[in-house]
């Protein structure tokens, strides 16, 4: 049974926000800069899944920043509402950056091109020949995606630690009654898409064979370990 | 591979310039193009929510010897969470490097015991005047640090800046607070950085927040190592994937 997008779910415990708390933080909003947030000017809809359970799949907006042409960061969200839930992070490296990669690093990071070609990865309100102009260059790029919040699961809070997310990468992945209703909440086609992506291509050099997890699941453990402290002995004086 | 290796694998600089820059060409002006036509068409309605910027530390809770400058943007989602992609500065170019998540003593409270161990509290950073809120005047940030005094976090560092890391490497690490006691104290030298860029001065800003009340007692279950001496690190394991179709 498909474990699909966003649950209406669990709503985050706790009251309203109260009056004075948001005076407050509207007053503190207009005195601060916020240059890091502001650098953000893209967003982009996609699906990922845990990289242990591919039944289980995410529907996924991410907001990016350039750091540079080759290398992007950016903030998952559930939705693309006010109220939207920051369940993610995902880091898109460029292929010639992917290559610098040490080999034990290169499984953590997924392809995209499956995702842009197949019409699956889309930017909400943008023409699509202006789209296409940027997912040119996504389809070559691989990313590394980890989730701090289970909202498939129903969880209310971000429970429990990080997962590595995947990326689809070939037809039959991807429940059908996801695609159907992305299409219908967004007003795309990802048939339509797909014809016009058809020119579109991959990394030039292929998709690397160590990038999606070499083709295994990965998960994270959680262990115990020791501290390791400061090497002063005397207890400083905190002035 | 885990989240505490001490090293990562070798990779390249990046090739000239500041070692502090992300390795890759700059923006050409195409790319700069496409980005403004597309804000323009895009409401960014999640990342407009920011409510204020807060620069603090944290520690590594594999590695207490290794403290950073973190940089939070701060959107409150109702009077008892909220939720921060941390930064590591407040600069254009900031590198994105984990997120805190942010409760009030209330949820706190509710969560499993195997959950609070995951997080740390939040008193002692703000009643000694290592969080901060740079540019805001001392009575504004005084109502703001009433609620969060009480308030514990959670945040997963993704990268690794002050290893050297020039991209995202590993698994994430989860992070811990400043504390008065032992693993917990921050290095000086650090603090005099940050206060000196901001022209903070340590006296008033502990003085300004003297009628804070601050809990009698955070939680033991959180800030896990002052119990039990030790912190986590996450493993990266390769599993049996569960598919529904062939991979990849």
């Amino acid at each position: 049974m498909a474990t699909t997008g966003t649950p209406e779910a669990a709503k985050i415990p706790g009251e309203p926000t109260k009056t004075g708390t948001s005076l407050v933080e509207t007053a503190t909003g207009a005195i601060q800069g916020f240059a890091p947030i502001n650098k953000i000017h893209q967003h982009l809809c996609g699906y990922h899944f845990y990289m242990h359970d591919m039944t289980r799949q995410v529907e996924a907006h991410h907001y990016c920043a350039h750091q540079n042409e080759e290398m992007r960061q950016c903030l998952i969200y559930d939705s693309q509402d006010a109220d939207a839930r920051l369940i993610g992070i995902e880091y898109i490296v460029s292929e010639n950056l992917f290559m610098t990669l040490p080999d034990s690093e290169k499984p953590l990071w997924h392809s995209h091109e499956y995702e842009v070609k197949s019409g699956l990865l889309f930017m909400p309100g943008v023409p699509g020949p202006v789209q296409r102009q940027d997912l040119e260059k996504v389809a070559k790029t691989y990313g590394k995606t980890f989730h701090f919040w289970q909202i498939d699961k129903g969880d209310g809070l971000p429970l429990g630690v990080p997962q590595i997310m995947g990326a689809f990468t070939r037809d039959g992945q991807l429940y059908p009654e996801i695609a159907h209703g992305l299409e219908e909440k967004y007003g795309v086609s990802m048939e339509k898409e797909r014809e016009k992506r058809e020119y579109i291509t991959g990394p030039e050099h292929g998709i690397h064979p160590l990038a999606n997890g070499k083709g295994k699941g990965l998960k994270l453990e959680l262990r115990e370990v020791d501290c390791k402290q400061p090497v002063e002995s005397v207890a400083r004086v905190f002035v | 591979m885990a989240s505490s290796d001490e090293t990562p694998a070798p990779m390249p600089r990046s090739g000239g310039g500041s070692t502090e820059a992300t390795p890759g060409r700059a923006m050409g002006i195409g790319q700069k193009m496409m980005d403004k036509s597309a804000q323009m068409l895009q409401s960014l309605k999640p990342v407009r929510q920011t409510q204020q910027h807060v620069c603090t530390f944290s520690l590594y809770s594999h590695d207490f010897t290794r403290q950073i400058e973190t940089h939070y943007y701060v959107t409150r989602l109702n009077q008892d969470f909220l939720q921060c992609p941390v930064f590591d500065s407040d600069s254009p170019n900031a590198r994105l490097i984990g997120v805190e998540y942010i409760v009030s003593e209330r949820i706190f409270e509710a969560l499993p015991p195997e959950e609070q161990m995951l997080w740390h509290s939040h008193a002692f950073e703000i009643k000694s005047g290592l969080w901060t809120n740079p540019r805001v005047p001392g009575m504004i940030q005084k109502v703001e640090l009433e609620n969060l005094v009480k308030s514990y976090g959670k945040f997963w560092c993704t990268w690794q800046v002050d290893r050297g890391d020039p991209l995202p490497l590993g698994a994430p690490c989860l992070m811990m607070s400043p504390r008065s006691e032992n693993f917990g104290m921050m290095k000086p030298e650090l603090i005099k950085i940050r206060d000196a860029k901001y022209g903070f001065s340590r006296e008033e800003i502990k003085e300004s927040r003297a009628g804070i009340v601050e809990p009698d007692k955070t939680n033991p279950q959180a800030d896990y190592w002052i119990r039990a001496g030790g912190g986590f690190a996450l493993d990266v394991e390769a599993v049996d994937m569960k598919v529904r179709a062939a991979f990849p």
